[in-house]
C-alpha cells in the first residue's frame, strides 16, 4: 500500500495548527497533540523524521518555518510519502509565487484545503501536476473548466487532462515568440583531507527548462555524454568527433521524457510541459573539474594565539569568474580578536557561527588570493581539551562553467506548424557541500 | 448534540476559546442565509473562511452547522468546497444534522457540471455517518457510470470510503464487481488506478472472511490482469505507477523468459525522476529475481547507480528513507557498495539521523580492501565536536574491528582514542576494547598496557565503568594494580549508583581473588559484605551466591566464576534471518525504516511492549492442574523441539505445557560467555546444594501470598540440566506463545506491597512500581520451579512480566519490556 495518509497537518514552529486535514478514520482526531507532546516538545525533534507513537507512524519534514506531518496507521511507503510532501510543497510554491512559509499558508489556507482535497483522496495521492491543477483551481478562486458558459472555457477538454495520458501539457497553447531556455545547474560536492587529497567528490546536476512553445512540440536534446555519442556514431556510421566526452553515472528524467527511446537510442526526446520544469538530473563521480583549490595552514601558537593562512586558487579559465564566493574558516569558540590581511575581498569574524567569513564578490579565474589572520584567544581554565577543527566550507557560483564538463550539443524542436524557435542555454556551477579539512 | 470532545482538547491554550466569535459568525450567517442581494457570496466567503480557520485551530464550530447548511445553496464553487469541508468534518458528530446536508449533496451529484458532481460525491462519501449509507449507494452507482472521468475517479475511491463505513452495504450493492469492470475497461488511467487501490484494500480486508474475496485478490495477480497494467503503465501518473509496480512485485511469473520480459519492459522506470517510482521498480526487480541467484546479483549491480542518486538528491528525509533501504540491501549483499564507500562519507552539515545511517553503511560495506580508508575517515568523526556523532563513529570502528581478521591497525587506532582524554571517547572505547578482547584475546597484552593507564576516576558512565572493571578482573594477573584499583572502587561502593557496575565489581573481585588471593582477600571480604547489605536484589543475591560458593568449595567456585574461556567467534545476531527475510519482503515500506516486520507495529497484539488482549488478561488457572509436576527430562530438551512437541502432547499434558515455553535462556549480551559456562557448571553439579533455601522462601514472602514462612527443607531436586545454547528471540517466542493452547490459568490478586517488592527486586525503577494500577498475576509452581506472571498496565501499554524461579537457585525476576525477552538464571 503506497501512502494512504490518514491525516496531514501543517504546524508552525510553535506547534499551532495551520492546516489540518483528516482523510481516514483509522487514527484519532488528536494526533496533532501526540505529535506536539511526543516529538515537538521533546529533544526528539529533528533526530529522526519517522517516528512511531502508539499504532501510528508520523512522517515529518520541516520546510522553512513550517512542519508538515503525515500520519499513517498502516505499513506505508516512506519514500513515497516524503516524495509526496516535497512535490506538494513545490505545487504550493507554484501557486504562492515561489514562497512557502507560515504567512503564505495563513493567507491561502482555503486554497490549500482545496488543493489537499484534489491531491489526496482518502489518503491516496492523486494528480499533483501544477499545470493541470491550475486549470481548475486558481488563485482567484475556483474556475470550473466544465462550466456551461463558453467564455469561461479556456480549455475545452480539460477533464481528459485532469486525468489523461499527456497529463503534463494541455493542447492549444499559442505563443508569438517560441522560446526555450535551458539552465544547466551543477552542484559540486567535495570533501578534501587536510593533506590535500580528495576523499570524496561528485557532481549532481540538473537541467532546468523553461518552455514557451506553441502547440504540441517534440523536442530532442543532445549532450556530450559518452554513451549517447557512441550510439550516435554507430547509427550514422561516422567516427565520433574529438572533444571532451563525459560519463554520466546515473540519469533520471522528468516524466515527459520517452524512457524507452532513451534506453534504446540514448536520445532524450520529449513533449515538454508548458513553462518551467526540471527535465533531467544526473550524477557524475569521474573526471570532475574542481573550480577551486583551498590550501589552508592553521598554526596554534601557544594557548592564546593562532595563525590562519588560507590560499584559494581558482582553476577555471582566466576569462571566467566566480560570483558570491564565501569561505568560512572555523575558529575556536573562545576567539577574542582577529586581525586580517586579505589580498582580495573582505573578511570578518562572525562569532555566532564561530567562523572567519571571507567574502569575495567577483573572483576571476586563474588567480589565488590569500587570507592571513592572527587569532587571539581568551585563555580559559577548561580548555585543556584540544580544539577539534571543523572543515572549511565554501560557497560559490561559477557561471558558464560546468564541473562535469557537460555541454549541450543541440536542442531540436519539431512541431506540425514548423515554426522557428529560439534556444537559450546557460551553465552554472554552484557549491554543494564543499568542505576542506584543516 | 454533544460537541466533539477532541476538537476542544486540541485547542492550544494560546488560542482563544472562540465562543464569542462563533456565536457572532452564527448570527451573521443567519442573516445571509436568505439574502439574495449581490455581493452576498463575497460576504459568505469571508464568513466561511472564518469558520474554517476556527475549525483548523481547533475551536469547536459545530454549533453553526445548520446555518452553514442553509447558506450552502450557492453556485459559487469555492463556497461549496468550504461548505463540503466543514460538513465532512462535523457530520460524524452530528448525524442528525448531517441528514440535512444529504439533500443538497444529492442534488449537487446531479449537477450538470462534472466538477460539482465529483465534489459533491466526494463529500457525500466523506460524511462517515453509518445510518446515512443508504443515501450513498444510488449516487455512487451513477457516479461509477458517469460520462466524465473526474466523477468516475472520485466514485472509485468513494466505494472504498463506503466500504469503511459499512462493509456489508458496499458488498451487497456489488460495488467491487463494478470496480473490477471499470478497472479493466476504463480508458482513463487515473480511474483505473483508483479502482485498483480500492479493490486491493477491499479484497485485502475481506479475504480473511470470504473465500470469494480471497480468490478475487488472487485474480488481481493473474497474468492477464498484470499484463493489462504493464501495457498501460506509461499512461499512469507517477503515484499510480507506484501502486501498479507494487502489485507487479507480488506477481509470480511462470518462467524465466517472462521474468526477463517484465524486467525489460520496466527497466526504464529506474530513470524516472520520482524516487518513489524508482524504489518501487527496484523492489519489483528484487522480488522477481529472488529465485534466480545470478540474475539477482546482476539486479544488484543495475540498481546501484539509481540508489546512490536517490541518496544524494532530495531532502535529508528522503535520503534517510533511501539509506534505510540501502542498509537492508547491504546486509544481504555486502559486496554491492564496497567500491562506492565514499558515497557514505558524512557531510558536516547533514542531520544526525542521516549521518548515523551512513556510519552503519560504512560499517557494513567495510572489507579487506577499503577498511583502511573507512577507518581513517571514521577516526575523523571520532574527533568531532558533536558527541553522539563521535560515539557512533567509535562504535562503528569497533564493529569493523569485530568483522575483520586484520585488526592490527584498528586496535592501534582504538588505543589512540583512549589517549584523546575526552570522557565520552574514553567511555565508548573502553566498551569496545572489552568486546574486542573477548574476540581476540591475543591482543590483551597491548590493550591492557593502555587500559591500565586509565584512571578509573575519569570513567563515569556505567557501561564504560563496567567494561573497565571486567577487564580489571579478567586480566588481574597482567595488571599490576588491579587488586588495588578494585579495592578503591569497593571502598566507594555506596557512591556507585549503577547496579550493573556493582555486579561487575563483585565478579571482578572474585576473579581477582582466585588469581591473586593474598592481595585481594581483604577487598573481597569488603565487597561481599557490601554486596550482602546492598538494597538491590540481584547484587545481594550474587554476593550471597559467591559467599556460599566460596564457603562450599573454592575449586568449585573457580570453575563457576573463572573457568577457562574460549574466544567468542561470532557475536550473536540480534535478528533472526527469518525476520530479515520478512523485512525484505516488505521492501519499500516502513518495516525497513523500523527494521522490524510490519506485524510488529501494525497488529494490535504486537504493538507496544507486549500488549495483551482482555481475554488473556483474565487468565484463571485451575490450581489443581497446576500442581502437576513437570517431568524433569522435559526441561532438558532443547526448548525449540519441546515447543514443537508440546502441541502434539497437549492432550495428555494439558496443564504443564505452558511452562516449556519459558525455558529459553538468552543471555545478557555482555556476559554471554561467563554466564553460560557458569550456568552449565551450576546446574550440573552432582552434589545436592546446601539444604536451606532461603531464596525461594523469601520469594513466597515477597509475593505477600501469606504462605507460612517456617523454614522447611526443600525437596532434593532431581538433576536439572538446561540447554546452554538455547536462544529464543522475542518474536518467535511470541508466536509460539500464541500457538500454545490455554492450558491452565489462574487469577490471584496480590497485595500491592508484595508486588512492589518484586518490582524493586527486578531492578526496575520505582516509578514503574508506583504506576501499578490494574493488575493480574498468576503463579504456577511445581517442586522444581515456579513461574510467575504479572500483568500490569501503565498508560495505554500493558506490560507482562514473567519470573521464573528455580527453587534451589536464587530468584530472578525478569521483565519483558519493549519486547526484549531477557532472562538470566544465576
Amino acid at each position: 500500500m503506497p501512502v494512504a495518509a490518514s491525516a496531514i497537518y501543517f504546524l508552525n514552529l510553535r506547534g499551532d495548527v495551520l492546516i489540518n486535514r483528516l482523510y481516514r478514520d483509522d487514527v484519532g482526531g488528536n494526533m496533532v497533540d501526540a505529535f506536539r507532546t511526543h516529538i515537538m516538545q521533546t529533544k526528539e525533534l529533528g533526530t529522526c523524521p519517522v517516528r512511531q507513537i502508539g499504532g501510528c507512524s508520523f512522517f515529518y519534514m520541516r520546510i522553512s518555518n513550517v512542519y508538515i506531518v503525515i500520519v499513517v496507521s498502516s505499513n506505508a511507503n516512506v519514500a513515497c510519502a516524503f516524495k509526496f510532501v516535497v512535490e506538494a510543497v513545490s505545487l504550493f510554491k507554484s501557486y504562492f509565487g515561489g514562497t512557502f512559509d507560515e504567512d503564505a499558508i495563513r493567507n491561502n489556507f482555503v486554497l490549500i484545503y482545496e488543493l489537499l482535497d484534489e491531491i489526496l483522496d482518502f489518503g491516496y495521492p492523486q494528480n499533483l501536476s501544477p499545470e493541470i491543477l491550475k486549470l481548475y483551481i486558481t488563485q482567484e478562486g475556483v474556475r470550473s473548466p466544465f462550466s456551461s458558459k463558453p467564455v469561461d472555457r479556456p480549455v475545452p477538454n480539460a477533464t481528459l487532462q485532469v486525468t489523461g495520458a499527456v497529463g503534463w501539457r494541455r493542447e492549444g497553447l499559442v505563443y508569438k515568440k517560441n522560446e526555450v531556455f535551458l539552465d544547466i545547474v551543477e552542484s559540486v560536492n567535495l570533501l578534501m583531507s587536510s593533506k590535500g587529497s580528495v576523499l570524496r567528490c561528485d557532481v549532481t546536476g540538473k537541467i532546468l527548462m523553461k518552455c514557451f512553445l506553441s502547440g504540441m512540440p517534440d523536442l530532442k536534446l543532445g549532450l556530450n555524454d559518452k554513451i549517447g555519442l557512441e550510439k550516435e556514431s554507430q547509427i550514422k556510421s561516422r567516427p565520433t568527433k574529438s572533444g571532451k566526452t563525459i560519463e554520466l553515472d546515473d540519469v533520471t528524467f522528468h516524466q515527459c521524457v520517452n524512457l524507452t527511446r532513451f534506453n534504446s537510442e540514448k536520445t532524450v526526446s520529449f513533449v515538454p510541459p508548458d513553462g518551467e520544469f526540471e527535465l533531467m538530473k544526473y550524477r557524475i563521480t569521474e573526471g570532475v573539474n574542481l573550480p577551486f583549490r583551498v590550501l589552508p595552514t592553521i598554526k596554534e601558537l601557544g594557548r592564546t594565539r593562532m595563525e590562519v593562512n588560507v590560499k584559494v586558487k581558482s582553476v577555471f579559465g582566466a576569462k571566467m569568474f566566480a560570483l558570491g564566493v564565501v569561505v568560512k574558516i572555523p575558529v575556536p569558540k573562545q576567539t577574542a580578536k582577529v586581525n586580517f590581511q586579505v589580498t582580495s575581498g573582505r573578511a570578518k569574524y562572525n562569532p555566532s557561527i564561530d567562523c572567519l567569513v571571507w567574502k569575495i564578490r567577483k573572483f576571476p579565474g586563474q588567480t589565488e588570493p590569500t587570507l592571513s589572520a592572527e587569532v587571539e584567544l581568551i585563555s580559559t581554565i577548561t580548555e585543556k581539551k584540544s580544539w577539534t577543527r571543523p572543515p572549511i566550507q565554501m560557497e560559490f557560483q561559477v557561471p558558464m562553467f560546468t564541473a562535469s564538463g557537460l555541454r549541450v550539443r543541440f536542442l531540436k524542436v519539431w512541431e506540425k506548424s514548423g515554426y522557428n524557435t529560439v534556444e537559450w542555454v546557460r551553465y552554472i556551477t554552484k557549491a554543494g557541500s564543499y568542505e576542506v579539512r584543516c | 448534540m454533544a460537541p466533539p470532545a477532541q476538537s476542544q482538547k486540541s485547542a492550544s491554550p494560546s488560542q482563544p476559546s472562540g465562543k464569542g466569535e462563533v456565536s457572532d459568525v452564527k448570527m451573521q450567517l443567519r442573516q445571509l442565509a436568505g439574502s439574495r442581494s449581490p455581493g452576498t457570496d463575497d460576504a459568505k466567503r469571508e464568513l466561511f473562511k472564518k469558520v474554517i480557520s476556527y475549525m483548523t485551530i481547533g475551536i469547536d464550530v459545530s454549533s453553526v452547522f445548520s446555518e452553514m447548511v442553509m447558506c450552502s445553496a450557492t453556485s459559487d464553487i469555492v463556497l461549496k468546497k468550504m461548505c463540503y469541508l466543514y460538513v465532512g468534518n462535523y457530520a460524524k458528530y452530528n448525524p442528525d444534522l448531517a441528514l440535512l446536508t444529504i439533500n443538497f449533496l444529492q442534488r449537487d451529484c446531479k449537477d450538470e457540471d462534472p466538477m460539482i458532481r465529483g465534489l459533491a460525491l466526494r463529500s457525500l462519501c466523506s460524511l462517515r455517518v453509518a445510518n446515512l449509507v443508504e443515501y450513498l449507494v444510488g449516487p455512487l452507482g451513477t457516479g461509477l457510470k458517469d460520462g466524465n472521468s473526474y466523477v468516475r475517479m472520485v466514485a472509485a475511491i468513494g466505494v472504498l470510503k463506503l466500504y469503511h463505513i459499512s462493509a456489508s452495504t458496499c458488498m451487497d450493492a456489488d460495488f467491487p464487481a463494478m470496480l473490477k469492470h471499470l478497472m479493466l475497461n476504463d480508458k482513463d488511467a487515473q480511474v483505473v488506478a483508483n479502482c485498483l487501490t480500492s479493490l486491493q484494500e477491499i479484497w485485502g480486508l475481506e479475504a480473511s472472511t470470504s473465500e470469494e474475496a480471497a480468490r478475487e485478490r488472487e485474480t488481481l495477480l493473474s497474468k492477464p490482469v498484470i499484463y493489462y497494467f504493464l501495457n498501460r503503465i506509461k499512461e499512469f501518473s507517477e503515484w499510480a505507477q507506484c501502486i501498479v509496480l507494487d502489485l507487479v512485485a507480488k506477481y509470480v511469473p511462470s518462467d524465466s523468459n517472462e521474468i526477463f520480459d517484465v524486467m525489460n519492459l520496466l527497466e526504464d522506470r529506474l530513470q524516472h525522476a520520482n524516487g518513489a517510482v524508482v524504489l518501487a521498480t527496484i523492489k519489483m526487480f528484487l522480488q522477481l529475481t529472488l529465485s534466480m541467484t545470478d540474475v539477482h546479483q546482476q539486479v544488484y549491480e543495475r540498481i546501484k547507480a539509481p540508489l546512490l542518486t536517490l541518496v544524494s538528491s532530495g531532502s535529508p528525509e528522503q535520503s534517510y528513507a533511501v539509506l534505510s533501504h540501502l542498509h537492508l540491501l547491504v546486509m544481504r549483499a555486502p559486496f554491492i557498495f564496497s567500491s562506492d564507500y565514499k558515497h557514505f562519507y558524512c557531510q558536516y552539515n547533514e542531520p544526525f539521523y542521516v549521518k548515523k545511517l551512513k556510519l552503519e553503511m560504512l560499517t557494513a560495506v567495510a572489507n579487506e580492501s577499503n577498511t583502511y580508508d573507512i577507518v581513517t575517515e571514521l577516526c575523523e568523526y571520532a574527533a568531532n565536536v558533536d558527541i553522539p556523532m563521535a560515539r557512533e563513529s567509535i562504535r562503528a570502528v569497533g564493529k569493523i574491528a569485530l568483522q575483520q581478521y586484520d585488526v592490527n591497525a584498528i586496535v592501534d587506532r582504538l588505543l589512540q582514542f583512549l589517549e584523546m582524554e575526552k570522557e565520552h571517547v574514553t567511555a565508548e572505547t573502553l566498551v569496545l576494547v572489552k568486546d574486542l578482547l573477548r574476540k581476540y584475546p591475543q591482543w590483551s597484552h597491548d590493550c591492557i598496557a593502555v587500559v591500565g593507564n586509565i584512571s578509573s576516576k575519569n570513567v563515569q558512565e556505567p557501561k564504560a565503568k563496567a567494561a573497565l572493571i571486567w577487564m580489571l578482573g579478567e586480566y588481574a594477573q597482567d595488571m599490576q594494580d588491579a587488586p588495588y584499583i578494585l579495592e578503591s572502587l569497593i571502598e566507594n561502593w555506596d557512591e556507585e549508583h549503577s547496579a550493573e557496575v556493582r555486579l561487575h565489581l563483585l565478579t571482578a573481585i572474585m576473579k581477582c581473588f582466585l588469581r591473586r588471593p593474598p592481595e585481594t582477600q581483604k577487598a573481597l571480604g569488603a565487597a561481599l559484605a557490601a554486596g550482602l547489605a546492598d538494597f538491590h536484589q540481584d547484587v545481594h543475591d550474587r554476593a550471597l551466591f559467591y559467599y556460599r560458593l566460596l564457603k562450599y568449595n573454592v575449586t568449585v567456585a573457580e570453575r563457576v566464576v573463572d573457568p577457562p574461556k574460549q574466544a567468542v567467534s561470532v557475536f550473536a545476531d540480534t535478528q533472526s534471518s527469518e525476520i530479515k527475510d520478512r523485512i525484505f519482503d516488505e521492501f519499500n515500506s516502513l518495516s525497513v525504516v523500523y527494521q522490524k516486520p510490519s506485524y510488529m507495529f501494525t497488529d494490535k497484539e504486537h504493538r507496544g511492549p507486549f500488549e495483551f488482549s482482555e481475554e488473556l488478561g483474565n487468565l484463571s488457572i485451575d490450581t489443581e492442574l497446576a500442581d502437576n509436576v513437570v517431568p524433569a527430562q522435559r526441561v532438558e530438551a532443547n526448548d525449540k523441539d519441546l515447543l514443537l512437541s508440546t502441541s502434539e502432547k497437549e492432550d495428555n499434558h494439558g496443564a504443564s505445557n505452558n511452562s516449556s515455553a519459558y525455558n529459553a535462556p538468552s543471555y545478557d549480551g555482555s556476559r554471554m560467555v561467563a554466564a553460560s559456562q557458569a550456568q552449565q557448571d551450576l546446574v550440573s553439579l552432582d552434589q545436592p546444594p546446601p539444604a536451606d533455601v532461603p531464596a525461594s522462601l523469601a520469594i513466597d514472602d515477597l509475593l505477600g501470598l501469606g504462605l507460612p514462612v517456617a523454614p522447611s527443607p526443600a525437596p532434593s531436586p532431581p538433576a536439572l540440566k538446561l540447554n546452554a545454547k538455547a536462544v529464543l528471540d522475542p518474536n518467535s517466542f511470541q508466536q509460539k506463545w500464541r500457538q500454545l493452547p490455554l492450558a491452565a490459568s489462574q487469577e490471584i490478586s496480590m497485595n500491592p506491597q508484595g508486588v512492589s517488592c518484586i518490582v524493586k527486586s527486578s531492578g526496575s525503577s520505582s516509578a514503574y512500581a508506583r504506576s501499578f494500577h490494574p493488575l493480574h498475576c498468576f503463579r504456577w509452581s511445581s517442586p522444581e520451579l515456579q513461574v510467575l506472571f504479572l500483568r500490569t498496565k501503565r498508560g495505554r501499554a500493558f506490560y507482562l512480566s514473567c519470573g521464573l524461579y528455580f527453587n534451589r537457585l536464587c530468584p530472578n525476576l525478569v521483565c519483558l519490556r519493549d519486547q526484549s525477552w531477557k532472562k538470566m538464571i544465576e
